[in-house]
């Protein structure tokens, strides 16, 4: 979600297999810069080797060119790498939420599975439950809110999204990027 | 998808039309994914169930009253699909009162469950229905009778049912001690449903709790804090 000077960006930590739950500490947001997040729900398997494989692109990235990537370039790395997959792709669909290294602006974006960026002025949703956190983030999100206004209005939308879904949840983390701070904080859910 | 992947013995298949599109919620049939639990003690039985109703993922209902009233001492634990599930203890439950009135006297819990038996296995190639009936009545006091998918009935003096049971074999087998008084049994259900709730992607909610002995029920309900927690690591 974006706010005022600042975005933040939040997943479920489930780590499970259809019904049943193997994990509750599985973070599927990853930081690849500064002031830059990615979060890549979907097939656990290429959430890890998606992550993995873009921070190798991200380095050789910053080696060549010596200074940190922007967000909007960091998408585009993204989404080659996963059209390059387009006839066998990796199943996860990409957030991006970060502000730009030079001025500040926040930026989010999210992709689907073979990298079709879709980059809205408000908020951006991935996962099993795509249609409750739509429903939330709408009747929740205002333009410009402030880091602790975001923090609150973020977590409030995709815990009770997740609520209303069998296969998400078990746990929540919300980071907030600012200007000169990240704070990532761990909500207490409902463990079911 | 989770659909109620339940015991071994219940093969369920999700329901999928693969013309229908869109998101499964729009067409996948209301599953009560579950689990259900129930226990005999000297002068009775606890009844648990927990509360979650999925329509494919989503979660159609999250305060599911799955403890279903066949008689004033006579209530069954509902699993499989809750459209064949309700309206199978809607018949049972119109036949009891029937077969009441006409006896004279209230109904008996191993005449409940013989009814269920009939409908589950008559019916067996079109229903999806697991069923636990526990009640208490004059002759043979607190009585569990388990009616998995097949329309098998056998008595037990415990029975646990539904997707989520499966988590908690192990726990049930080790903690359950025979004479349990009514406050060791309330406990020993709500830990296993909160075990199994913890697990299993098609239960959550609340627990739901009935105590049923000779003056009838008594409900219970633990929400949120109330309900037991463990490991969570």
């Amino acid at each position: 979600m974006k706010g005022d000077n600042c975005v933040a960006i939040a997943s479920d930590l489930r780590f499970g297999v259809q019904a049943q739950t193997l994990a509750l500490d599985f973070e599927k947001v990853f930081p690849m810069g500064p002031h830059l997040y990615l979060g890549l729900p979907g097939l656990a398997t290429d959430t890890l080797t998606v992550r993995d494989r873009l921070k190798f692109r991200l380095n050789l990235y910053e080696l060549r060119e010596s200074r940190k990537i922007h967000p909007k370039t960091f998408s585009a790395l993204v989404s080659n790498m996963l059209y390059e997959r387009r006839f066998g792709p990796y199943f996860v669909e990409p957030v991006i939420a970060g502000l730009d290294p030079v001025t500040f602006e926040p930026y989010v974006c999210n992709m689907d599975l073979i990298g079709c960026i879709n980059e809205p002025e408000d908020f951006v949703v991935a996962g099993s439950c795509t249609e409750q956190l739509y429903g939330m983030c709408e009747a929740l999100w205002e333009p410009n809110l402030k880091p602790d206004d975001l923090f609150e209005t973020c977590s409030q939308a995709i815990v009770n999204a997740f609520d209303r879904d069998a296969v998400s949840g078990w746990g929540a983390i919300v980071h907030i990027i600012e200007k000169d701070k990240i704070t990532s904080r761990k909500i207490k859910t409902r463990m079911d | 998808m989770a659909l109620s992947g339940m015991t071994s013995q219940m093969s369920m298949t999700p329901k999928f039309q693969h013309n229908f599109m869109g998101p499964d919620w729009l067409h996948a049939e209301h599953s009560t994914g579950t689990s259900i639990m129930a226990v005999e003690y000297d002068g009775g039985v606890i009844i648990g169930a927990d509360s979650r109703t999925t329509t494919g993922a989503y979660i159609a209902n999250r305060v599911t009253d799955k403890l279903t009233r066949i008689s004033d001492s006579i209530y069954c634990c509902r699993s499989g699909s809750a459209a064949d599930t309700q309206a199978i203890a809607d018949i049972v439950a119109y036949h009891l009162e029937f077969l009441s009135l006409e006896q004279g006297e209230p109904p008996l819990v191993e005449t409940a469950a013989n009814i269920f038996r009939q409908l589950c296995y008559d019916y067996r190639d079109q229903l999806t229905a697991g069923i636990i009936v526990a009640g208490w009545d004059s002759r043979k006091g607190g009585q569990v009778y388990c009616i998995p998918v097949g329309g098998m009935l056998v008595r037990q003096p415990l029975s646990i049912g539904g997707s989520g049971s499966t988590y908690v074999y192990g726990y049930v087998d080790a903690n359950y001690k025979d004479n349990m008084t009514r406050e060791e049994c309330k406990k020993f259900v709500t830990n296993s449903l909160a075990l199994a709730m913890m697990r299993d992607g098609s239960s959550g909610g609340v627990v739901r709790l009935g105590a049923i002995d000779k003056t009838g029920i008594e409900r219970f309900v633990f929400t949120g804090k109330d309900i037991p927690k463990f490991y969570e690591g």
